[in-house]
């Protein structure tokens, strides 16, 4: 059984392409780990962009030059039995823009919990097996963090849970591919202030209502004992919120959608099987109200079996 | 098996409701006020001379043909109303002048927006002749806000003070009061309907709003049509109530637009050789001059807005108020309170943050002189005013705003004093930093200005108003945007600013 990390690791960064929704190591691949098998990790994202799109218009801002968001996470993931695995993610988040004069924000974002469970196991023709997961888990802010410091602000600060369904074939020489899809329900979220204006209208409370978000994404990767390599396509759309205006700051509500392609590589030393380590790449190739960033991802996650040691 | 309860989690996540509509906090609760001010015609002018400077020809008689005619026309709307105008009845009965300065804080934060800059990184000005190009205009951005909302609430003002003189000169009741087939939709009172203050409202506030907010012209148009539709619909005012109204506010609204085209505003962005010229003058005196920390370079905003007309001050009186000068930039005490703001930001607590939050009235927001009225319409609306006495409350507490902004923007351009980053770089703001010099802070004048204002009015809140004021004041020091005695030196000039309305209030009759 292997505990890899596909794309969906690479997922860690979306909106405004900062560790605004972060999702775990695992949450979103075709794998399962073996029961009573413990992984954890550490991982480091470094996200930058210096255009970003301001509704529809891409551009440059010379007050704040290139934002840089870097988000350090600890994961863990535990196979409860052989069918249903639990994760954790608790991110670290950094932000700091390299003109202008805004203050940089940090803090603990968000806990992201999931439960994922496998709803199908079957061979496929003599090429190899289908299988399916379906996953529910949530997050909730583990800091008061404000989220009205847009693009600066470490996350949206909303509850939120989601729902994800994914469908995995995989080959019997260790090609594979995966096919994804989440909808997020984000709780409204509150302000400082007590009025905001977005979508052409002026909001007399403090109170955001947040969009939901509908993502999806397709992996194509190659796997075998001590290698993961994958190439990835995620969308992501927001299901209503309004643009940022011309010359306006961002904000939490907006309508964030976009594109992004990833790579990822994950590799298993010899001497120490138990140890992986992980990279990857991602760069948003369009979108909607967010950055358009380039993405760096590294981490190690090591494994501890509880029934005493069986093959990974 | 599996499949089915996941399908059964996901409806259940689905029906919980994560998130949802949101309500606003500020409601506006049908009344009927408490004192109907009979005596409102008399009150002491602002910019009129008296309400006979505007006339109102007398009704005709409510057993005239042509009014029976009237009554039976309304009885026909209400016969079949729809519940989209009963709503609308509901939205303006809670105060038609407290309604409109929420509409009017909408079309401020929609307008509240810096031009973008060019390819070229020159900045281009808005232009009132041409509204809908970008960029739009106008930018309301603090001083033309605090101008908008003060011209707004006097012309308001006056034009209810006229319109009360002539209900109390023909004493013509509402539709409600003299036919009982007609129905009370809301609160209907004994105060005579001709003119019918809720078309006097609607007529002055468009007119003006059309002039300050060009781009809002169907926002507008329709909004006042609705005041007026819902005045009939509730058997508070006839078609020659509203008719007779119409026409005076629109008349008043005339004498305000005069006014405003030539009371400096349009002199107040200056040109490059006039902004030159208030930096050598810093130069000139031994300090750093203020410049601009946006990238690309952007032109200080309305450095001559210190010019601009006032309402109870003259221009010899901003003179005299001005403060004395900052302390020099390169005084020990201006090093010790440049110090005090980076520790300040450096120590910030989430409550200060929030503080800062609350305050920060920067881009798409109604602006300080907004967040005060936002304070003071609950206040007006628990008093249950009549119409002119809340368009009183109003105009005193924008009169003072649009003054104190005078001064302060006196004061900002006369010392020309840098902002704590561009002294030391090190200080990073936890908002939007002002694209105007430091020395007065804008929003410690302001909230002296209205926090006295109110108090005057509301002597049961002066504890929160006072409150309010220092937070709001206190919220730039936290910001990392204003030092210590931009704060103080702001307020004492604010509180004085607002005493010359206050004398003008404790005199004007209406107390």
């Amino acid at each position: 059984m292997k505990a890899t990390a596909g794309a969906g690791w690479l997922a860690a960064a979306i909106a405004l392409s900062h560790s605004y929704e972060v999702h775990a190591q695992t949450i979103e691949d075709g794998h399962l780990l073996a029961a009573h098998e413990l992984r954890t990790g550490l991982s480091y994202t470094h996200d930058s962009w210096d255009e970003y799109w301001e509704g529809a218009r891409k551009r440059v801002n010379g007050n704040i030059g290139t934002v840089t968001t870097r988000t350090a996470s600890f994961n863990a993931a535990y196979g409860l039995t052989d069918k249903l695995d639990l994760f954790a993610i608790v991110p670290y988040v950094r932000t700091h823009a390299s003109q202008g004069v805004l203050h940089d924000m940090e803090g603990f974002q968000d806990l992201t919990l999931a439960a994922k469970l496998q709803v199908l196991d079957k061979p496929f023709t003599a090429a190899g097996s289908l299988r399916a997961f379906g996953v529910v888990g949530g997050a909730v802010p583990l800091s008061d963090y404000t989220p009205d410091f847009m693009p600066l602000s470490i996350g949206s600060a909303s509850e939120r849970i989601f729902g994800r369904l994914t469908a995995h074939f995989a080959a019997t020489r260790g090609w594979f591919v995966t096919g994804t899809t989440a909808y997020t329900w984000r709780d409204n979220v509150r302000l400082d202030r007590s009025s905001y204006f977005t979508q052409n209208r002026l909001f007399l409370t403090n109170e955001v209502d947040l969009p939901n978000v509908f993502d999806y994404a397709l992996t194509a990767g190659y796997s075998n004992a001590s290698l993961m390599a994958s190439l990835s396509w995620s969308e992501q759309r927001t299901r209503g919120g309004g643009d940022i205006r011309r010359q306006d700051m961002p904000f939490v509500s907006n309508d964030m959608d976009l594109s992004r392609v990833s790579v990822g590589l994950e590799y298993a030393l010899p001497a120490l099987p138990n140890l992986r380590l992980q990279l990857g790449y991602a760069y948003t190739l369009d979108g909607r109200n967010v950055g358009q960033a380039s993405t760096a991802t590294m981490g190690a996650t090591y494994r501890f079996d509880f029934d005493g040691g069986s093959e990974p | 098996m599996s499949l089915r309860i996941l399908a059964a989690v996901m409806i259940a996540l689905s029906i919980s409701g994560c998130g949802g509509g949101v309500q606003s906090q500020e409601p506006l609760r049908a009344f009927a006020p408490a004192d109907l001010d009979a005596n409102a015609g008399t009150w002491q002018m602002i910019v009129l001379t008296g309400p006979t400077q505007f006339s109102v020809p007398p009704p005709a008689p409510v057993t005239d043909a042509s009014y029976q005619a009237e009554l039976a026309s309304i009885r026909a709307s209400q016969a079949q109303m729809t519940s989209a105008q009963l709503d609308s009845i509901r939205e303006w009965s809670g105060g038609a002048v407290l309604r409109w300065n929420q509409i009017l804080r909408e079309l401020v934060a929609r307008a509240d927006l810096p031009p973008a800059p060019r390819g070229d990184g020159s900045i281009p000005a808005p232009d009132p002749n041409n509204p809908f190009a970008e960029p739009n205009f106008p930018f309301a951005n603090p001083p033309y806000a605090a101008r908008a909302y003060s011209y707004v609430a006097v012309a308001q003002y006056e034009a209810l003070k006229v319109a009360w003189y002539y209900k109390y000169l023909y004493r013509r009741p509402a539709p409600a009061k003299v036919d009982g087939s007609i129905r009370a939709v809301g609160p209907v009172t004994d105060l005579p309907a001709y003119p019918a203050e809720d078309a006097v409202i609607s007529g002055v506030t468009a007119e003006l709003l059309k002039l300050l907010f060009p781009t809002g012209v169907e926002q507008i148009t329709l909004a006042a049509g609705e005041e007026r539709q819902a005045a009939l619909l509730a058997g508070k005012a006839s078609s020659s109530d509203i008719a007779a109204g119409l026409a005076l506010g629109q008349a008043v609204a005339q004498m305000f637009i005069s006014r405003a085209s030539a009371d400096g505003m349009r002199g107040a962005a200056g040109s490059a050789p006039l902004w030159k010229a208030l930096e050598d003058a810093a130069i000139a005196r031994g300090e750093t001059p203020w410049k601009s920390l946006e990238t690309p370079v952007r032109p200080p905003m309305l450095p001559f807005f210190g010019k601009v007309q006032t309402w109870m001050m003259t221009s010899a009186d901003i003179a005299a108020e001005r403060p004395a000068p900052p302390p020099s930039t390169s005084s020990a005490q201006m090093a010790a309170e440049l110090a005090e703001v980076r520790s300040a930001v450096d120590n910030i607590t989430r409550d200060q943050l929030a503080t800062v939050h609350k305050w920060a009235d920067g881009v798409s927001t109604p602006t300080p002189p907004g967040h005060w009225d936002a304070i003071a319409v609950p206040y007006i609306s628990a008093a249950h005013y009549s119409e002119v006495r809340a368009a009183r409350a109003l105009a005193l507490l924008n009169m003072a705003m649009h003054d104190a902004a005078v001064g302060c923007w006196d004061t900002k351009f006369a010392y020309f004093n840098p902002r704590p980053s561009q002294l030391d770089p090190r200080v990073q703001t936890l908002v939007g930093l002002p694209n105007f010099p430091s020395y007065e802070s804008g929003h410690s004048t302001f909230s002296a200005a209205a926090a006295a204002v109110l108090s005057h009015l509301f002597p049961d809140g002066s504890a929160d108003f006072a409150a309010q004021r220092d937070e709001a004041a206190l919220s730039r020091l936290y910001g990392g945007i204003h030092y210590r005695s931009d704060i103080d030196v702001g307020k004492q000039h604010g509180e004085r600013i607002a005493g010359y309305t206050l004398r003008f209030a404790q005199h004007d009759g209406a107390e």
